[in-house]
C-alpha cells in the first residue's frame, strides 16, 4: 500500500511539474494567442478584445490556477485553431492514436522479440547479423523519414497500400462504421463491417510498421542480449547438466528471466510511442493525437498543447505503473524492495 | 523433438514467415471499396478558423465562397464583365459614388428556405460593419435603406466603389438573420458547422481540423445544377501528403501541391499544370525608425544589392515575377509603369560610403512556417554580404515576428519579410494604406515609415475611387513612385498561382479575387 501510495503522490508532483513548465513556456514565448484565435487579419481592437475574453489580460500567476482548476473540472480551454472544446477533440482522437499504438506495439512486441529470442540462438551467424542490422535500422531511422520511404516505395511505386489517411474516404458513403466504442478498426469488427475492417487494416500497414520500427530495434535488441546473459548463468548449465531438454530450458527457464527488462523496455516503448505519434500521423495524414498535436505546436495553439502534454505526462504514468505490476508480477522480489 | 531440431532448418522458417507475411499483404490489397458516387474528393490545406460568415478573415473561404453568397461576384483580371450577378440581379450608383442601389434576385432563398431579402441585406451588411473581421470595408457606408423587399440602397459618407466592396472575400456574405441573431445569443452557434447561407452547398459535416463535408443545396437559384452533390474535403496541411493522396487517387483533386512537385506532375499526362497571376505579394519593411534606415539612401543601396531574378527563382521556384511595389500585377491599382530596382552592388557600395556607413549589421526577421521565405531569405543575406552589410536572420512562427514587430518598434528587427494579399480587391485600400500609411500605433505598417505627402496621396485616392477610378489610379500611382524613391521597403515579388488539375475534371478556373476559393458548384467531368 505504501509503495501504492508513493507511486501515486510522484506522479500527482510529475503532473504538476509537466502543467507549470508548459503553461508558463506558452505564456512567455512571444505571440499573441487572441491572434491565433481570430486570424492575422483581425485588427488591433478585436484582438485586445478577445485577450479579455479568454483571460489573457491578468498575470500569469491567476492564468496558471484558473487553469489548473479548470482542468480539475473537465474544462481544458478550447483550441485557438479548430475552436473546439480541446478535452472533445482529444477525446475524438485518441481511438485513433491507440489503435495505432496497438498495432504497432504488437508487431514489435511479437516480432521484436521473436527475433531477439532467434538472433540468441544463432548468436554469430548469419541471421543473428541480419537481424542485428534490422534491429539498428530500425533503431536509427527517424520515423518521419522511414514513413516517406515507405509511402514512396509500397504506395507510390508499388501501390500495394495507401498513402495517406484511416480509411478509403469512399468507405464512409459506401460502407459506414457504426461508431459502439470510438475505436473504429474494433467497432468494424464487431458490428460485422469486414469490409471496413479490411479496409482499415490495409491502411494501418505502413503507419504502424513505421511506428513499430525503432521499438522493434529495441525490443529485438534487448531480447537477445538478455536472453544471452540469462544462458550463461550457472543454473542454466546445471539444468542442461540434469538432462532437462533443451526447448525447456530455453523457453521455460532463460526466457521466463530475460522477460522483466523486456516488459520494462516494452512499457517504456509504449509510452514513447505516444510522441512517436507525432511523426508518423504527420506523415500518413492520421487523423489522432499526433497529427492534432503538431498542428497545435505549428499554430502556438497553447490550450491543445497543454492539453496534449497533459495526456502524454498522464499516458506516461499509467503505461509505468502498469509496466511496474507485470514486473512485480513476474519478479516478486519487486514488492519486497 | 529436441531443441535443435526446432530451429533445424532457420531458411525454410525463415521463408515461411516472409510468406505468410506476403500473403496477408496481398489479401488486404485487395480493394474492397467502391467508388462513392456523386462524391468529388478534395484535400487542402485550408483550416477553418471560424464558421461565421461575419467574422471569417481567413483560410475558411475556401468553403465559404460555396456556402455563402455576396451581392456581386469580382471576375479574374482582364474578363469582361467585370462582374457577374450573386445575390443582386442589378446595380447602379449616383453620379458622385455616394449612392449605391442593388436589386436583389427573385426566387433566392437561404438553406433553411427563407427568402433572401433586403432585411437580411441589411442586418448582414450592419452586422459586418459592427462585428466583423473585415468589418472596415464597411467604413464608407453609412446607412442601408430597404425601400422593398428587393431593392437595397446604400448611403456613403463618401464615394466608394460599393460594387468592389460587396463583391469581397471577407465581410461581404448575406446571411439568413435568423442565424445572426442565434450567434448574437450564442457566440458558438456556428462552431458545431452549422450554416446561414444561400450558396450552392451546404455543410453535411464537420471535424475540426481533419474534414469538411459539402451536400448541394437543392432549392439554389442558379439553373446549372452542380454534377457533385457531394464535395468531401480532407484538411491535409502538409503538402507532399495532399499530392500523394492525389496521384494515389484516394482524392480527386488537391489543392496544395508544393511548387517543388510542379516540375514532376507536368510530365504526368494525367494532369494540367496551371499558371495564374495571384494576389500574394512578397514585401520588406525596413525599420525606419533606426539609423542608418532611416536615411533614404541606404534603404536605395540596400534595395541595389539584391539579386530580384534569383530571388524570385528560387523563392516561387520559377513561378514569380520580380514585384513593382507592394501592388500585385492583376489587381487594382497596380501599375507597370513604376520602376524596380535593379540589382548594382558597386552603385549600392559606393551609396553607403557616400552615406557613412560603416559595420552595419541588420536583423531580418521572416515567418519560419513560410517555406517560400525561407528558401530565399539567405539570398538576401548574401546580397547584403556582397555590399559589406552583415546580416542576422531570424526564422519565428509569424505570430511570434508579428507580435515582436508590433510591441517594441524601436527595438524590433531592421527588416521583416512579409507575405501579404489585399482583403478584397483593391490593393490601393489595403496594400498601400495598411503597408506604408502612417499610422499611431504599428499594425502592418511595419516599417514604421511616416510620410505626410504618401498619406494625402493615399487617402485622396481612395476617396476618388468609387466616383472617379482613373483620377485615384493617378493618384496611387504617385504614391507607389514614392515609394519606390523613399524604399521604406524592399519589393521582392509576385507570386503566381500554380493549379493542378486533373485532366479528368473540368474545374473552374483561379479566381484572383478569390485566392483562397474553390468553386466546386462548376466541376464537371471532362
Amino acid at each position: 500500500m505504501r509503495i501504492l501510495w508513493n507511486r501515486l503522490s510522484s506522479a500527482l508532483l510529475v503532473l504538476c511539474a509537466a502543467s507549470f513548465i508548459t503553461f508558463t513556456l506558452a505564456r512567455v514565448i512571444p505571440s499573441d494567442p487572441a491572434l491565433a484565435y481570430i486570424g492575422p487579419k483581425a485588427t488591433a481592437a478585436d484582438s485586445a478584445k478577445l485577450r479579455i475574453t479568454l483571460g489573457l489580460d491578468q498575470p500569469i500567476p491567476i492564468q496558471y490556477f484558473k487553469y489548473v482548476w479548470q482542468t480539475l473540472h473537465g474544462n481544458w480551454g478550447y483550441s485557438l485553431s479548430t475552436k473546439q472544446p480541446v478535452l472533445q477533440e482529444i477525446i475524438d482522437r485518441l481511438p485513433a492514436t491507440l489503435e495505432l499504438i496497438f498495432f504497432a506495439m504488437s508487431f514489435a512486441v511479437i516480432f521484436g522479440v521473436a527475433m531477439g529470442v532467434y538472433a540468441a540462438k544463432y548468436r554469430g551467424r548469419l541471421q543473428d547479423s541480419v537481424i542485428r542490422i534490422l534491429a539498428i535500422a530500425g533503431v536509427s531511422m527517424p520515423a518521419f523519414w522511414l514513413g516517406l520511404l515507405l509511402q514512396m516505395l509500397f504506395a507510390g511505386r508499388l501501390a500495394w497500400f495507401p498513402a495517406t489517411g484511416q480509411f478509403d474516404i469512399d468507405l464512409k458513403y459506401d460502407n459506414p462504421i457504426t461508431k459502439v466504442t470510438g475505436f473504429p478498426i474494433f467497432d468494424s469488427i464487431i458490428t460485422g463491417n469486414f469490409a471496413a475492417t479490411l479496409n482499415g487494416l490495409h491502411h494501418m500497414v505502413l503507419p504502424a510498421l513505421t511506428l513499430s520500427a525503432y521499438s522493434f530495434g529495441l525490443l529485438s535488441r534487448m531480447a537477445r542480449a538478455n536472453l544471452l546473459e540469462v544462458m550463461s548463468q550457472d543454473y542454466i548449465k546445471v539444468a542442461r547438466a540434469y538432462g532437462l531438454s533443451e526447448r525447456l530450458v530455453f523457453f521455460k527457464l532463460a526466457l521466463r528471466n530475460a522477460l522483466p527488462p523486456i516488459v520494462t523496455v516494452t512499457g517504456l516503448s509504449t509510452a514513447y510511442l505516444i510522441t512517436g505519434t507525432f511523426f508518423v500521423e504527420q506523415v500518413y495524414n492520421w487523423p489522432g493525437i499526433g497529427s492534432f498535436a503538431v498542428n497545435s505546436l505549428l499554430s502556438i495553439d497553447y490550450p491543445a498543447i497543454m492539453g496534449i502534454t497533459l495526456l502524454a505526462a498522464v499516458g506516461y504514468l499509467v503505461i509505468n505503473f502498469i509496466v511496474d505490476l507485470i514486473h512485480a508480477k513476474l519478479d516478486p522480489r519487486v514488492w519486497m524492495r | 523433438m529436441s531443441m535443435k531440431t526446432a530451429f533445424s532448418s532457420p531458411r525454410v522458417r525463415l521463408i515461411a514467415v516472409i510468406s505468410t507475411a506476403l500473403l496477408a499483404v496481398a489479401s488486404l490489397s485487395i480493394p474492397t471499396v467502391a467508388q462513392g458516387a456523386g462524391v468529388f474528393k478534395v484535400a487542402t490545406s485550408a483550416a477553418v478558423t471560424t464558421w461565421d460568415p461575419v467574422q471569417s478573415f481567413s483560410t475558411e473561404a475556401f468553403y465559404m465562397t460555396n456556402i455563402y453568397e455576396p451581392l456581386l461576384w469580382k471576375n479574374p483580371d482582364g474578363v469582361t464583365p467585370e462582374y457577374s450577378p450573386a445575390l443582386a440581379t442589378s446595380w447602379s450608383s449616383s453620379k458622385d459614388g455616394k449612392t449605391w442601389t442593388f436589386k436583389l434576385r427573385a426566387g433566392a432563398t437561404f438553406h433553411d428556405g427563407s427568402p433572401v431579402n433586403s432585411a437580411a441585406v441589411k442586418a448582414s451588411f450592419d452586422s459586418s460593419k459592427k462585428i466583423g473581421g473585415a468589418g472596415f470595408i464597411w467604413d464608407p457606408l453609412k446607412s442601408v435603406e430597404t425601400p422593398s423587399d428587393d431593392t437595397v440602397v446604400l448611403n456613403l459618407s463618401y464615394a466608394a466603389p460599393m460594387d468592389l466592396i460587396a463583391s469581397s472575400t471577407y465581410g461581404a456574405y448575406i446571411v439568413n438573420p435568423k442565424a445572426l441573431a442565434a450567434v448574437a445569443a450564442d457566440s458558438k452557434y456556428y462552431e458545431s458547422g452549422k450554416d446561414g447561407g444561400s450558396g450552392p452547398y451546404t455543410i453535411s459535416s464537420y471535424k475540426a481540423g481533419s474534414s469538411v463535408v459539402l451536400s448541394a443545396y437543392g432549392k439554389h437559384w442558379a439553373t446549372d445544377k452542380p454534377d457533385y452533390s457531394t464535395i468531401d474535403i480532407s484538411i491535409v496541411p502538409d503538402g507532399i501528403t495532399a499530392q500523394q493522396m492525389m496521384t494515389s487517387g484516394q482524392v480527386d483533386w488537391s489543392t496544395n501541391i508544393p511548387l517543388t512537385s510542379m516540375a514532376t506532375l507536368k510530365k504526368n499526362k494525367k494532369y494540367s499544370v496551371i499558371q495564374y497571376k495571384s494576389p500574394f505579394n512578397y514585401v520588406g519593411y525596413f525599420n525606419t525608425l533606426r539609423a542608418p534606415l532611416n536615411n533614404p539612401v541606404v534603404r536605395q543601396a540596400l534595395s541595389m544589392a539584391l539579386n530580384y531574378r534569383d530571388i524570385a527563382a528560387i523563392g516561387g521556384q520559377g513561378y514569380a515575377t520580380q514585384a513593382r511595389g507592394p501592388v500585385p500585377a492583376g489587381i487594382y491599382p497596380y501599375d507597370p509603369a513604376i520602376p524596380q530596382y535593379s540589382m548594382a552592388r558597386a552603385k549600392a557600395k559606393t551609396m553607403l560610403d557616400r552615406a557613412g556607413v560603416k559595420n552595419l549589421t541588420i536583423k531580418i526577421t521572416y515567418a519560419s512556417e513560410n517555406s517560400a521565405e525561407a528558401r530565399f531569405v539567405p539570398l538576401i543575406k548574401d546580397a547584403f554580404a556582397a555590399i559589406g552589410v552583415t546580416a542576422e536572420v531570424q526564422g519565428i512562427l509569424f505570430n511570434q515576428q508579428w507580435a515582436a514587430a508590433k510591441k517594441d518598434p524601436a527595438n524590433a528587427q531592421d527588416l521583416f519579410i512579409v507575405k501579404y494579399w489585399p482583403t478584397y480587391s483593391d490593393a490601393g485600400v489595403d496594400n498601400l494604406w495598411s503597408l506604408f500609411h502612417s499610422s499611431a500605433k504599428p499594425f502592418f505598417n511595419l516599417s514604421y515609415w511616416k510620410n505626410a505627402a504618401y498619406d494625402k496621396l493615399v487617402d485622396d485616392a481612395i476617396e476618388l475611387s468609387g466616383s472617379d477610378k482613373a483620377a485615384a489610379q493617378k493618384l496611387y500611382s504617385q504614391a507607389m513612385m514614392m515609394l519606390y524613391t523613399e524604399a521604406p521597403g524592399l519589393y521582392l515579388y509576385d507570386e503566381a498561382q500554380v493549379s493542378v488539375v486533373p485532366k479528368k475534371f473540368s474545374i473552374p478556373k483561379y479566381n484572383i479575387n478569390y485566392p483562397f476559393s474553390a468553386f466546386f458548384a462548376g466541376v464537371k467531368l471532362s
